[in-house]
C-alpha cells in the first residue's frame, strides 16, 4: 500500500527562554545557519520497489545508517537500520522496501533555522531526519554529523575574523571576551532586504535576554545604519559587536562620500530624493537618530570616497551569559 | 466648521492664515504624498509631518484649504512662500500625527 | 485594548497574528515616515500606517511595535505577509482612512 508517509513537520515555536548558556556565537551561528546550509543533499535514496536486502547492502556500501524512499522528489518513507535488522530477524529482509519503511515521521523543512533542528534531536532521539522544501518535495537529510561539521566550519571562520578584529576593552586580568561579531554586506537600494541585518540583531538580542532599553538603542542604531548604507552609499558593510561591556555598530561605505559632516548629523537634513522618500525612508533623521541612542558616536567621512559611522552603546552583558 | 474655529477649539498654531472663514469639512492625515494626492477630500485639512513645498502643491491639486504640521516642526521659508501664493492655510501643533487626528475628531467627528 | 479587538473597532481584517497580538496596547503611532517611528520610545505601540511596505514591519520590530495595520484599504504586496511572519509581527489591513482610524481607536481606548 502506498500512501503518502504521516510526517509531523517540526513546529515553529519561540525557542525557550533558558536556551542554555551558549556564547552569543554559537547562538547567532544556530539561528543564522538554515537546515538546507548543513543538511546531506547528495542523497543515496530508493524507490518503492526495492527489497530491504537491496536497502541493506546500500547501507553497507556507502556507509549510511538511513535511506529515503522517494520517486522523482516525491517522498513516502524512510528505512533505518533498525529496520533493516528487525527484517532479518523477521525473515522479511526480500520484501519490498514500502512493506516496511517507516511512515510515521518527523521531517524538518528547509529554510528551518538549525536552532529548531537541535532541538528536535533533543526531543526525538532520531538520528537523522528527512528534509522537505516547501513544495513538500525531499531535498536533504539532516544528522548530528552535518551538524558538527557544519559548526566547526563555521566557528573557525569567526575565529579567524575575531582574530583580525582589534578589541578596545581590555580587563585587569588583560583578557577581552567577544560575544559577538557579525558582518552584513549591504547593498545599494536593496529595498527588499534592507532592515534584516537589524531586524536579526535585536532577535539575538531578545535571545539573550538583554535590557529592553538597551537591546531598542542597539537596535535603532543599526537599523538606521542599515538603512542609509542602502540609501545613501553605494554600499558597505554593517558590522557588529559586543566585547567588555560595549556594543559597536559600524556601518562602513566606500562612497559617495558626505560633503558636510556636521550638517548631516542634524535632524531634518537629507540628500534622499522623492522615491526614496515615497518609500518611508529619507525624512533625515537617520544620523541624529542614532547618535541620540548611543554613549559614544564617531563618523568619519570624505566626499568622493568612504564613510564610517560607529555606534557604541554601553552594555552589561546578562548574568550567565 | 471654519478654519478660525478649528484652531481655537483644538489649540492649533496659525502659522500663516490668511482667511481664518475658510469652511473646514474633514480631515485627512497622512505623509505620503502620493496617497494624499489619491484619497484627500475636498475642504479637508491635511495632517501631516512633510513640512516642504510639496505638500502645498498637493494640497492646491487635491483642494484641501489647510495644512496642520505635526511635532512642532518648523516650516521653512519656501514652504511659507508658496502656501502664500497658493492660499493655503498652514497651522502647527506640537502633538503628533494621532493626538492630533484625535483631537480634530473631537471637534469634526469622523470623515 | 490588543490588536484583536482594535482589529474588530476598526472592521479590520487580521492577515498575520504576531507575538504581541494579546497585548495590551500603550501607544499609538500614525506616522508614515519609519525615521519618525524611530524616534518613538515608548514599548508596545500600535503603528496606524499608510505606507504598505516590508521596512513598515521592520521598523515595528525594531521599536517593539504590538502590530501593524495598514489603512485606506491598501493592496499589500505579497511579501509583506512572509516578512510579518518572519518576524513574529501581527498585521492587519482595514477600509478605512487613517483619520478615522485614528479617532476610532482613540474613542475605544478612552469610552466615555
Amino acid at each position: 500500500m502506498s500512501t503518502a508517509p504521516q510526517t509531523t513537520a517540526a513546529p515553529e515555536t519561540k525557542p525557550d527562554a533558558d536556551a542554555g548558556s551558549e556564547p552569543l556565537v554559537l547562538l547567532e551561528l544556530i539561528q543564522r545557519l538554515k537546515v538546507r546550509d548543513v543538511m546531506t543533499s547528495q542523497l543515496t535514496t530508493v524507490p518503492r520497489s526495492s527489497t530491504m536486502r537491496q536497502v541493506q547492502e546500500l547501507m553497507r556500501q556507502k556507509k549510511i545508517s538511513g535511506v529515503p524512499v522517494e520517486e522523482d522528489g516525491r517522498f513516502f518513507g524512510l528505512v533505518s537500520i533498525d529496520d533493516i535488522i528487525r527484517a532479518l530477524g523477521g525473515g522479511y529482509i526480500s520484501d519490498p522496501c514500502s512493506r516496511h519503511m517507516t511512515t510515521k515521521l518527523v521531517v524538518l523543512e528547509d529554510d528551518m533555522p538549525l536552532s529548531f533542528a537541535l532541538r528536535y534531536f533533543d526531543r526525538y532521539h532520531y538520528g537523522r531526519f528527512p528534509v522537505l522544501n516547501r513544495d513538500q518535495r525531499l531535498v536533504g537529510i539532516i544528522c548530528q554529523r552535518d551538524i558538527n561539521r557544519a559548526l566547526l566550519v563555521e566557528l573557525t571562520h569567526e575565529l579567524n575574523r575575531l582574530e583580525n578584529v582589534k578589541v578596545h576593552a581590555v580587563d585587569k586580568e588583560g583578557n577581552y571576551s567577544i560575544y559577538v561579531l557579525r558582518e552584513f554586506p549591504i547593498c545599494k537600494y536593496d529595498f527588499e532586504n534592507a532592515g534584516k541585518a537589524a531586524n536579526q540583531i535585536k532577535q539575538v538580542l531578545q535571545e539573550k535576554k538583554f535590557p529592553p532599553k538597551v537591546i531598542r538603542r542597539i537596535a535603532v542604531a543599526a537599523y538606521e545604519l542599515e538603512i542609509n548604507l542602502c540609501v545613501h552609499s553605494d554600499g558597505g558593510v554593517l558590522s557588529w559587536l559586543i566585547s567588555n561591556g560595549r556594543a559597536e555598530i559600524v556601518a562602513r561605505d566606500a562612497g559617495p562620500g558626505i560633503e558636510d559632516v556636521v550638517w548631516a548629523c542634524q535632524d531634518g537634513t537629507s540628500t534622499a530624493n522623492e522615491w526614496i522618500r515615497s518609500l518611508g525612508f529619507g525624512a533625515g533623521m537617520g544620523l541624529a537618530n542614532v547618535k541620540r541612542v548611543s554613549d559614544e558616536f564617531e563618523i568619519t567621512s570624505k566626499k568622493g570616497s568612504g564613510t564610517t559611522v560607529k555606534s557604541v552603546i554601553y552594555v552589561d552583558v546578562p548574568a550567565g551569559t | 466648521m471654519t478654519l478660525q474655529g478649528l484652531m481655537e477649539a483644538c489649540g492649533l498654531e496659525g502659522v500663516l492664515v490668511e482667511d481664518g472663514c475658510v469652511d473646514v469639512t474633514g480631515v485627512y492625515t497622512s505623509d505620503l504624498l502620493s496617497d494624499v494626492m489619491a484619497h484627500c477630500p475636498d475642504g479637508a485639512v491635511l495632517v501631516t509631518v512633510q513640512n516642504h513645498t510639496n505638500t502645498v502643491a498637493v494640497c492646491t491639486l487635491v483642494g484641501a484649504p489647510a495644512i496642520l504640521i505635526v511635532h512642532g516642526r518648523a516650516i521653512p521659508d519656501e514652504m511659507l512662500a508658496a502656501a502664500r501664493r497658493e492660499k493655503i492655510a498652514l497651522l502647527r501643533t506640537r502633538d503628533d500625527q494621532f493626538a492630533a487626528s484625535c483631537k480634530l475628531g473631537r471637534v469634526l467627528g469622523l470623515g | 485594548m490588543t490588536m484583536i479587538e482594535v482589529a474588530e473597532v476598526l472592521k479590520a481584517e487580521v492577515l498575520v497574528k504576531g507575538e504581541g497580538v494579546h497585548k495590551a496596547i500603550r501607544h499609538v503611532v500614525a506616522s508614515d515616515l519609519m525615521s519618525d517611528v524611530l524616534l518613538v520610545d515608548e514599548e508596545d505601540m500600535l503603528l496606524l500606517t499608510s505606507l504598505a511596505s516590508d521596512q513598515v514591519l521592520r521598523t515595528a520590530q525594531i521599536v517593539g511595535a504590538v502590530g501593524v495595520v495598514v489603512v485606506n484599504g491598501k493592496p499589500l504586496p505579497s511579501s509583506m505577509v512572509n516578512v510579518a511572519n518572519d518576524l513574529h509581527m501581527s498585521l492587519a489591513t482595514c477600509k478605512v482612512s487613517k483619520y478615522d482610524a485614528c479617532v476610532a481607536v482613540h474613542a475605544a481606548l478612552n469610552p466615555a
